[in-house]
């Protein structure tokens, strides 16, 4: 292939439909300047584009309004620079999260985010859905973690914002900008992250509780002994919450911070809170990953923390009772959560939907279905209402792609 | 470069009545003897007089006082407490400053959901004050933080010693409200996270007041840690401590902060606060804090790591006293150095961290060619440099040169790779940096979030970017001409 060639093209197929539309054309670019071609490209033939990742996340959102072409950054896995000793890593868009990982773990050195299924999700896909897992607990989202960013607009103009380095001020913070944008403001091309260390130990616990209520008290009885679990999440199935807590760092503190925990836990100390090997904490934490990928409906829950009981005594119980091997998935302190399981009748589920929203809307929280089947679509918007700055999120799409032409009619509210 | 003598424009009497009424006679300034206070922030260096200056007490009396600039087509520069060090709350010729200075209460605590609420004029170590009792705090401590206000730190992304660890004002604010240019309230984000659509948010913070003017911000709180460990070592020179920061961190030890101080900057601040540190090449004071366990372990770690790079002494503090004795020494870095040299610009560049050796040999190799001292200051761990150029403001030549040199140190910075600033922002300073920096299209992207928010742009003008530009023009749809149907032209 020489310079010059153009991106691989081919027509698409049904594995390529997204939420049941089907692209006429799939590009497949193997350099971040052939993306941008095919933007500019789609850009003269006025033609709508939609991106492709890992696909695993494609579920998101309502089915594109148009989708002429499918752009998939599958080619586009470079490293393009890793630097050690500065703690950072510029990769393309298109690299797993898997293989991010495996490179800078070759040097000690993470990327503090753990969202299910790392070898499949793309760090662009990510990038796109605000992807995470329970290390969110102690190191934020991904907008704690890029540092730079370069997109390829829907004209077809590269341009980036921040930088290689972790302080910087300089412009405004494009790469916030582009944190849960579902490919609607443009091509996520390359990311810079900060890293942290690999943590030399760590060890997980798993505490039980009835009820939320019980879980809240827990990480409230953590909070008041300063301790500082790396992760935190809450397992229902059934009955009872598994409260699986992760504590990183060097071995003494790691130590320590895990004694202090069975001290607060239980009567006897330690009697309702177990300490697992290294099998076990895997095996939870995989448990974990499980039902964050589970379905055929999931919902994302955000919440106040402390309107937990509120939330889970009220509406939420109709939502998890219209569901079928229902399942879900809390992480206390931060106040989000997810729900997943088989729907028993769409306009049931439907409506418990609305009444959770109902119950959210005064303190901000939010519900967004990440996965739902056809028939529960048809009664639900996948988004719920607006928030209040919508008017002014919808002028920024049309500063960026005035034509509405990357991923029309996907996001919140039509964008 | 100083915009000191440009014309004072003057704002109708109309005008300047009604504001008035908006917001009280002793709250509209319009006599230029009481403007001149607010002709400039912390770069003194940049002045110019403002048309009139409002101090409005509530959001209410923001929007009336921004509808009516809106109505007369004037530009609007919002203010904090002045303390900005690279003119972000200059003003321009003729402008309302609307300064947020009155409204300064904490709307709202609520410690079982980890915020607050709090208005912008609150200065930042206030609220942290007012959360003391909780045990809990707010995280990014700059080092003027008993005076700059929560506004002025939201529209600089302010960062602090402690940022390395904890991240910087962005990572701490949940939501803010927002008067737009044309008087709309909206509202961004909130306490809950993760509401559906873009960050506009993330957006806001660090946009330096040309997004909106913030009347309400929505903090994170975090929970003081268990226990905090502090020493403090010296150096012979900034290559040991330099290589003492590399292998802490490569140690995977996440210090809380790490600062460092060249020997000029410590024998200022010896000067200012009468800290009894010895005269040496530099110096090193780190902070961990976490469970106790884990502190005690990377405290002993980083101090054997100093002194294998080859620390002089290492003093541990006794007691809270000497610790805050210590910090104390280096907050007041900047003002100590007004007692060696009549005249200094603060510089605020960023490198990769892995080059803070390199970098100080040329910074000393372009202080020796410039004939001027450079003091040397800096958030080591996250390579934020703050070289501080010492001139005489009397001698000929001296301003120009020292302004050539900290210019000279930020092309430095973008050499390796880094940035024109850590914390200070662009504002007026570095406005000619950014074309450097950035390309044309980076900023040209930039300018189009802000025509989202300021499609007039009336908030701020001039800062920031190069060269203005209006907002409407946007490429319409795409309509091909004739001869590209026909076959007979394409558009590469
Ligand atoms: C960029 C960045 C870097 C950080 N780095 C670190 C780090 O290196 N180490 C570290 O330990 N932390 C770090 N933090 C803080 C960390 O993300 C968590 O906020 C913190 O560890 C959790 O502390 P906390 O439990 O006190 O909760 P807070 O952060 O203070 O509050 C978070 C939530 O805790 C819950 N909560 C508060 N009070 C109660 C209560 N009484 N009962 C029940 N739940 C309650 C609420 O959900 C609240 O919203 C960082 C934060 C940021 C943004
Ligand atoms: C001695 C000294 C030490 C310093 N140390 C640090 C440090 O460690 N870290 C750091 O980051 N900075 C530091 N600074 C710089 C400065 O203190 C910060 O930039 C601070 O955030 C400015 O706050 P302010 O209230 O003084 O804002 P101002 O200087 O008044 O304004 C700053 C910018 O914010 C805008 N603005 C102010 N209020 C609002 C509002 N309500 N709505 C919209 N826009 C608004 C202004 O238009 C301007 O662009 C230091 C300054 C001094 C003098």
């Amino acid at each position: 292939m020489n310079a010059t060639a153009p991106a691989a093209v081919r027509a698409g197929a049904s594995a390529d439909a997204i939420l049941g539309v089907l692209p006429k054309e799939v590009f497949s670019p193997s350099t971040v300047e052939e993306a941008a071609a095919v933007l500019e490209e789609k850009a003269r033939a006025s033609a709508s584009v939609g991106f492709v990742g890992g696909g695993t996340a494609l579920g998101l959102g309502r089915p594109p309004r148009r989708l002429d072409a499918v752009l998939r950054t599958e080619h586009l896995t470079r490293i393009v620079e890793h630097a050690p000793s500065d703690q950072i890593i510029v990769v393309e868009a298109g690299i797993t999260l898997a293989d991010l990982q495996r490179a800078v773990g070759a040097h000690g050195q993470r990327l503090a985010l753990d969202p299910p299924l790392p070898e499949r999700r793309t760090i662009g896909g990510l990038l796109a859905t605000n992807g995470f897992g329970p290390l969110r607990t102690r190191y934020g989202s991904l907008r704690d973690l890029i540092i730079g960013v370069s997109l390829v607009r829907a004209d077809g103009v590269s341009a980036k914002g921040g930088g290689k380095v972790v302080k910087n001020v300089a412009g405004f913070d494009l790469p916030k900008m582009m944190v849960g944008s579902l490919g609607t403001l443009g091509l996520v091309a390359t990311v810079t992250f900060r890293l942290h260390p690999l943590p030399e130990s760590d060890v997980t616990l798993v505490a039980r509780a009835r009820t939320a209520r019980g879980v809240r008290e827990l990480a409230s009885a953590m909070r008041g002994a300063q301790l500082e679990p790396a992760a935190v999440a809450a397992l229902l199935q059934g009955r009872l919450f598994d409260v699986a807590i992760r504590f990183e760092g060097f071995p003494a503190g790691v130590a320590e911070q895990r004694d202090r925990l069975r001290q607060l836990v239980g009567q006897p100390p330690g009697s309702d809170c177990d300490v697992l090997s290294e099998t076990e904490a895997r095996a939870v934490w995989e448990r974990h990953d499980a039902l964050r990928t589970a379905g055929p409906l999931r919902a994302k829950l955000a919440f106040l923390p402390a309107a937990l009981e509120a939330l889970v005594e009220g509406p939420f119980a109709k939502l998890m009772g219209a569901l079928g091997e229902a399942s879900f998935v809390l992480y206390p302190t931060l106040g989000l959560g997810f729900v997943a399981g088989l729907p028993q009748g769409a306009v049931l589920v439907a409506q418990a939907v609305e009444s959770v929203r109902g119950s959210l809307a005064g303190t901000g929280g939010s519900l967004v279905l990440e996965e739902a089947p056809d028939d529960v679509r048809a009664h639900a918007d996948p988004w719920g209402p607006p928030p209040p700055s919508f008017a002014l999120m919808r002028e920024l799409k049309n500063r960026l792609d005035p034509e509405g032409r990357l991923n029309p009619g996907r996001f919140v509210g039509g964008i | 470069m100083s915009v000191a003598n440009a014309p004072a424009v003057t704002i109708s009497r109309d005008v300047v009545a009604r504001m008035s009424a908006l917001v009280g006679a002793k709250n509209c300034i319009s006599n230029p003897s009481d403007l001149r206070t607010y002709e400039c922030d912390g770069l003194t260096s940049f002045r110019v007089m403002p048309g009139l200056v409002v101090l409005p007490a509530s959001t209410a009396e923001v929007v009336a006082v921004v509808k009516l600039a809106w109505e007369n087509g004037l530009a609007l520069v919002a203010r904090g407490a002045g303390t900005g060090l690279s003119g972000g709350a200059l003003p321009v010729p003729g402008c309302v400053v609307v300064a947020l200075t009155r409204m300064k209460r904490i709307l709202e605590v609520d410690l079982e959901n980890g915020f607050l609420r709090v208005q912008p004029g609150v200065a930042n170590l206030d609220v942290s004050k007012h959360l003391g009792p909780a045990g809990t705090y707010y995280a990014p401590d700059p080092s003027s933080q008993s005076v700059c206000t929560i506004g002025g730190n939201v529209s600089e992304n302010s960062g602090g010693a402690h940022c390395l660890k904890y991240g910087f004002t962005s990572n701490h604010v949940l939501g803010a409200r927002v008067v737009l240019a044309d008087g709309t309230v909206v509202d961004l984000g909130g306490p809950a996270l993760d509401a559906p659509g873009y960050d506009l948010t993330g957006i806001f913070v660090g946009s330096e007041g040309m997004l909106g003017i913030v009347t309400e911000v929505v903090l994170r709180m975090l929970r003081k840690p268990q226990a905090t460990r502090t020493f403090f070592a010296t150096f012979p020179s900034t290559d040991e401590a330099g290589n003492a920061v590399s292998s802490i961190i490569a140690s995977g030890v996440v210090p809380a902060a790490i600062e460092m101080m060249d020997g000029l900057a410590m024998r200022a601040a010896v000067a200012a606060t009468g800290v009894d540190w010895p005269d040496v090449g530099a110096s090193l004071l780190m902070d961990v804090d976490g469970p106790l366990a884990e502190v005690e372990h990377t405290s002993r770690h980083s101090v054997e790591l100093a002194r294998e790079a080859g620390a002089l002494e290492i003093r541990i503090p006794k007691d809270e006293n000497e610790r805050a004795l210590m910090w104390k020494g280096r907050k007041s870095a900047f003002a100590a150095v007004g007692r060696i040299s009549p005249n200094y610009i603060v510089q605020d560049g960023v490198i990769p961290r892995s080059t803070i050796a390199e970098v100080l040999h040329e910074v000393t190799e372009l202080s020796k060619k410039a004939g001027l001292r450079v003091a040397n200051v800096f958030h080591a761990g996250d390579g934020n440099l703050h070289p501080l150029v010492l001139y005489d403001a009397r001698v000929p030549g001296q301003e120009k040169a020292a302004e050539e040199l900290g210019g000279a140190i930020l092309r430095l910075c973008l050499r390796l790779g880094g940035s024109i600033t850590g914390e200070h922002g662009v504002g007026a300073e570095k406005v000619a940096y950014m074309g450097e920096m950035f390309t044309e299209a980076d900023l040209e992207t930039m300018q189009r979030v802000r025509c989202a928010f300021d499609p007039e742009r009336r908030l701020n003008p001039g800062k920031v970017f190069p060269t203005p530009r209006l907002c409407g023009d946007l490429p319409g749809p795409y309509v091909p001409h004739p001869s590209e149907l026909s076959g007979e032209a394409t558009r590469g």
